[in-house]
């Protein structure tokens, strides 16, 4: 206990000079928000039919707290609060459709959103001094603390979703998202609710993340049965994929500069002129293969964490195209500018 | 100043008291505990306080986390109200918003009791601030977000610049009331309840349809009386009488009839002295008769019965005489049941009038005229179908059979063979045969049988013309088809007379198939009636107290059966236990059935599959007994909410006996329960083919939950 909770202190003492110094411009801000974000606050995922997602609105409001812009930071919250933190658990729905009434379409949560909006909260409050942000954060970790980390064979993890994905749910339960370890938010949440281990949550999922290694190209899955040995859980496609590419983002974000693990993830997810590929952990096929500099930009990051390489100036460039290769985009920018200018 | 001292100051404002404001946030806290961590910290010098900069996130979260033990104490401090804002007010009042102009008048009230909202809001001062200006055409257009990102923008630029306290309060209520119905409209009666709770000052008249919302909420996580005490505030303060009257329909939904009665005192009448709720009191009483209608066992106080009979008679309403046509046939009250269903089709013609009509017509054994009646109906539904053929084959089996004109007796051929109806057909055979026309009774017991190979009165039939053929190749075929089933089909033939025809279908047997007068409105069906004993042992009167133990086992079999023709099952199968001590193996055999039937009766199924296999017993005894115990023992599994093992149980069932409809009822809403809404779907719809009522019901349930 008195370690996790000095560990968290430590790594926040780090941050917290990343008050919102504008990681990303207001050029950059004004192209995405016009773009992505509709006038009443509401982030659309234009790839996917201009629906909108818990995920989603934790992006928008961590990308307006890293521009500095807190009346979009407003903005975006408002209808946050208003149109998805209805669960009477404190989390958030995750499916809010236009063209349906009620716009959620899907009560269940994904913890993924649960944590980036309760994370940006916290960045947002402390940097902001507002304390009707830290007391929403507090009640969403609280909240994901305890309906969505459970202890299993020796491990702490963290369930996607409150229902449907625990050992009593499904015969390969319980079955879990590794992209859903939002690395950089478990010391804020070690402090906002420390009734759970986050410290021990981070440990877990990067030992799970060293163990996943599927296929030829060595690289987890998207959704992750941990019934007996990992492996991927059944209904589910076995494919490195759209989620699982933000693992190695979310790793470098959170400073965990394991070489080993983030060249291992490189090489499997990078094609040879330097996309990244959707692959088959069956059999190492590429399934696809991702162009945008959103994309781009995470495996460039991870050669110059361990080769030392520059980021090429083209994926420095943000122009925004479709919802999430843009914001993976500036989530990497911004991270690169604040702690990685030898990158650059 | 503490919010609740403020609140309840204002009782009896205009009106529009916050009565419920601060009632609820004392219930509140006396009867609900927070399901949500109830932060309610009062950061010290809270958001104006610039004591400490950006960089002392650790401390400021150190901070969060240690004021978390505190007790929770207001939910909100309340601003010094040095002077009232009225901004909002002239805003909405130069709108001409007056539902917004009400609503701010209200809450500015409710927060400075000694306020008096100006004479004239539109005489005050003009607003000269335009940003202001801004806020508020925003804010009534319920474009909130933008609100909260103007007033960030416009402090960024004037740091000096503080934003109006009522505009924030304005503010966050209005989130909190969206806020509120979204919850309310995804069913989170937790997050209503607490955002309720955090803004007392949407609880008001202004607003109630919030108010409803925070009422059903209550009753819909085990609190009617809270949910009782909202209907209760709107009734006592609120004016609006069309909102008067949707408060008592929403509460008359949700609560017990004795709230609901409680409710109704509070009705306010005009000048005629007429009732606000009459329309709504008609509704109720229509309920009451309605629930009666479909269970004779639901008792329906004599006053609701009369202001029904009174609003039919008066205002000649057909559903209101079907209504208490299906009453008074549930309670075999057939000559008053008919009368209604008789002023239903007067006014209106319609299936579910006529086939009430027919049912009672049936009853006094009209045959023709239900016949006749329920002709044009017989597409209606399947019930109506049902019905028809009942009224048909009844027709058909009076004795002395009765010489039908060839129209009627076309037509009911045609029904027969479009529905494929196994005892229409057999009565067209008897008919037949009745009117010796021996080749075509010959053709419907055949046809009889091709729909039901197993129906054993039309297999009597068919052996009894196959014999005045002289047909003994066919005779002895059927013969050996039914050994050790039909005793007076081996007779066919060896008897020295001929036995009498079976005759014409009893009223009551008739009206076991089609009665849709059950009506049943719960999922639970009517269960089976236990299977009648085939034996046919003498059966003395068993009223009189005899031990089992000092009989002999014959006597104590015939005990047994006499036992359970009384429904005493306990004591029957104690004496079937005593029969199945004998030497003889035929009294074993059937004191086991009996036994076990026994049990079945008394509802102890365990107990009735041991006694089942004590004895070997015939093909036939042994299915029967097989597919009541685990219909029964579906139906318990069903009752204790063990989905899975009724599903079992309906399987193995299924395996030796077609599915009955109710039981595939049953077995559609335990696919409900466990969430296979497809399956759940595919079952109602088969079952709901069979016009069956609850299946229909069931089918409509598992759409909203697939489509809500």
């Amino acid at each position: 206990m008195i370690r996790a909770i000095l560990f968290a202190f430590l790594l926040i003492a780090g941050m917290a000079s990343s008050n919102a110094s504008a990681q990303i411009s207001a050029r950059e801000w004004a192209d995405y928000s016009k773009r992505f974000i509709s006038s009443e606050g509401r982030v659309i995922d234009d790839g996917n039919h201009n629906i909108s997602h818990s995920e989603g609105q934790g992006y928008g409001l961590l990308l307006a707290y890293l521009a500095g812009n807190r009346a979009d930071f407003e903005r975006i919250w408002s209808f946050t609060e208003r149109e998805f933190l209805l669960r009477d658990d404190n989390l958030s729905a995750w499916r809010w459709d236009p063209s349906a009434v009620p716009h959620i379409t899907d009560l269940n949560n994904a913890s993924d959103g649960d944590i980036l909006i309760a994370y940006a909260l916290a960045r947002a409050g402390t940097a902001w001094n507002e304390t009707r942000f830290i007391r929403k954060a507090q009640i969403i970790a609280k909240a994901i603390g305890r309906t969505s980390v459970l202890e299993h064979h020796g491990e702490l993890l963290l369930l996607p979703g409150v229902t449907g994905f625990g050992a009593k749910d499904r015969p390969d339960g319980p079955v879990v998202n590794l992209s859903y370890w939002v690395f950089e938010a478990f010391p804020y949440f070690a402090s906002l609710a420390p009734h759970t281990n986050w410290q021990r949550l981070a440990e877990s999922g990067k030992r799970l993340i060293r163990k996943s290694q599927l296929g030829e190209r060595a690289l987890p899955p998207e959704w992750l049965s941990l019934a007996n040995a990992p492996k991927t859980a059944q209904g589910f496609p076995a494919t490195f994929g759209y989620n699982a590419l933000r693992i190695p983002l979310y790793l470098m974000r959170a400073l965990d500069d394991d070489k080993e693990l983030l060249r291992r993830l490189r090489d499997g997810m990078t094609g040879s002129n330097g996309e990244l590929i959707i692959v088959d952990t069956v059999n190492g096929k590429v399934i696809d293969s991702l162009n945008d500099a959103g994309y781009r930009i995470i495996p460039a990051l991870a050669s110059c964490v361990v080769d030392g390489a520059k980021i090429p100036a083209a994926l420095q460039n943000f122009q925004p195209s479709l919802y999430y290769p843009s914001t993976l985009q500036l989530l990497a920018l911004s991270h690169i500018r604040e702690d990685r200018p030898e990158c650059l | 100043m503490p919010l609740i001292s403020a609140k309840s100051a204002t009782i009896g404002a205009a009106g529009v008291s916050l009565l419920l404001a601060a009632y609820c946030l004392d219930q509140g806290r006396q009867y609900w505990d927070a399901p949500s961590p109830g932060i309610s910290l009062e950061v010290t010098g809270t958001t104006a306080d610039d004591s400490y900069s950006s960089s002392d996130a650790v401390q400021l979260l150190a901070q969060v986390v240690s004021e978390e033990s505190a007790s929770p104490s207001e939910t909100k401090a309340e601003p010094a109200p040095a002077e009232v804002d009225e901004s909002a007010l002239r805003y909405f009042a130069r709108q001409g918003d007056t539902r917004r102009l009400e609503i701010e008048i209200a809450r500015l009230k409710a927060l400075y009791p000694d306020w008096t909202p100006p004479a004239d809001p539109l005489a005050t001062p003009t607003q000269t601030d335009d940003s202001l200006e801004e806020f508020w055409q925003l804010y009534s257009e319920g474009k909130l977000g933008e609100v909260r990102q103007k007033i960030a923008e416009r402090q960024a630029a004037d740091q000096d610049w503080r934003p109006p306290g009522d505009l924030l309060d304005r503010l966050a209520l209005a989130e909190a009331r969206e806020r509120l119905i979204n919850s309310s409209e995804l069913d989170q009666y937790g997050t209503v309840i607490s955002v309720a709770t955090d803004n007392p000052q949407l609880l008001t008249c202004s607003e109630v349809d919030v108010l409803w919302r925070v009422a059903e909420a209550f009753v819909h996580t085990d609190r009617e009386q809270r949910g009782y005490d909202a209907y209760k505030y709107i009734l006592t303060n609120c004016d609006d009488t069309n909102e008067r009257v949707a408060t008592m329909q929403n509460a008359s939904q949700l609560l017990s009839a004795p709230l609901i009665a409680d409710l109704l005192r509070l009705e306010r009448k005009d000048d005629q002295g007429v009732g606000e709720f009459a329309a709504i009191r008609n509704d109720l009483a229509r309920d009451a008769v309605a629930r009666g209608s479909k269970d004779a066992e639901v008792a329906v106080p004599r006053e609701e019965l009369k202001r029904v009979e009174e609003t039919a008679e008066a205002e000649k309403l057909p559903s209101d005489a079907r209504l208490l046509g299906w009453y008074y046939l549930q309670r075999k009250d057939h000559t008053v049941a008919e009368k209604w269903f008789r002023m239903a089709l007067d006014e209106e013609p319609s299936a579910d009038a006529a086939e009430g009509l027919a049912l009672a017509l049936i009853e006094r054994e009209a045959y023709a005229d239900a016949e006749d009646l329920m002709h044009r109906w017989r597409g209606d539904s399947d019930n109506t179908r049902i019905v028809y053929l009942a009224a048909a084959a009844n027709l058909l089996g009076v004795e002395p059979r009765p010489l039908l004109s060839s129209e009627v007796l076309d037509r009911i051929v045609a029904e027969v063979a479009a529905s494929k109806h196994v005892e229409g057909a057999r009565q067209l055979g008897w008919y037949s045969r009745a009117f010796e026309q021996h080749a075509t009774a010959k053709a419907w017991f055949i046809t009889a049988l091709g729909w039901d190979p197993q129906d054993e009165p039309s297999a009597y039939g068919l052996a009894l013309t196959h014999h005045l053929f002289g047909e003994l190749a066919e005779l002895a075929q059927i013969k050996k088809a039914w050994e050790g089933r039909s005793e007076r089909i081996q007779l066919v033939g060896i008897a020295p007379t001929e036995p009498a025809p079976a005759t014409s279908m009893r009223t009551d047997q008739v009206a076991v198939a089609p009665m849709p007068t059950a009506r049943p409105e719960t999922t639970r069906p009517v269960r089976a009636p236990a299977a009648k004993p085939a034996a046919s042992a003498p059966r003395r009167g068993c009223t009189n107290h005899v031990h089992p133990e000092s009989l002999q086992p014959s006597a104590a079999l015939n005990r047994g059966w006499c036992l359970l023709d009384v429904n005493r099952p306990i004591e029957a199968a104690k004496a079937f236990e005593v029969a199945l001590r004998s030497g003889s193996g035929q009294v074993q055999r059937d004191a086991a059935y009996g036994q076990s039937l026994a049990y079945l009766r008394a509802g102890l199924v365990n107990d009735a599959a041991v006694a089942a296999t004590r004895a070997p017993q015939s093909q036939a005894r042994a299915s029967e007994l097989q597919t009541s115990i685990l219909a029964e023992r579906a139906l318990g599994a069903f009752e204790r909410g063990r989905y899975v093992e009724a599903l079992v149980a309906l399987d193995q069932r299924a395996q030796i006996a077609p599915e009955r409809v109710d039981l595939m009822v049953i077995r559609g809403y335990a696919y409900m329960k466990l969430n296979r809404l497809g399956d759940a779907r595919r079952v109602f719809e088969a079952a709901a083919g069979t016009g069956n009522r609850n299946a229909i019901r069931g089918l409509a349930d598992v759409r909203n939950m697939i489509n809500p």
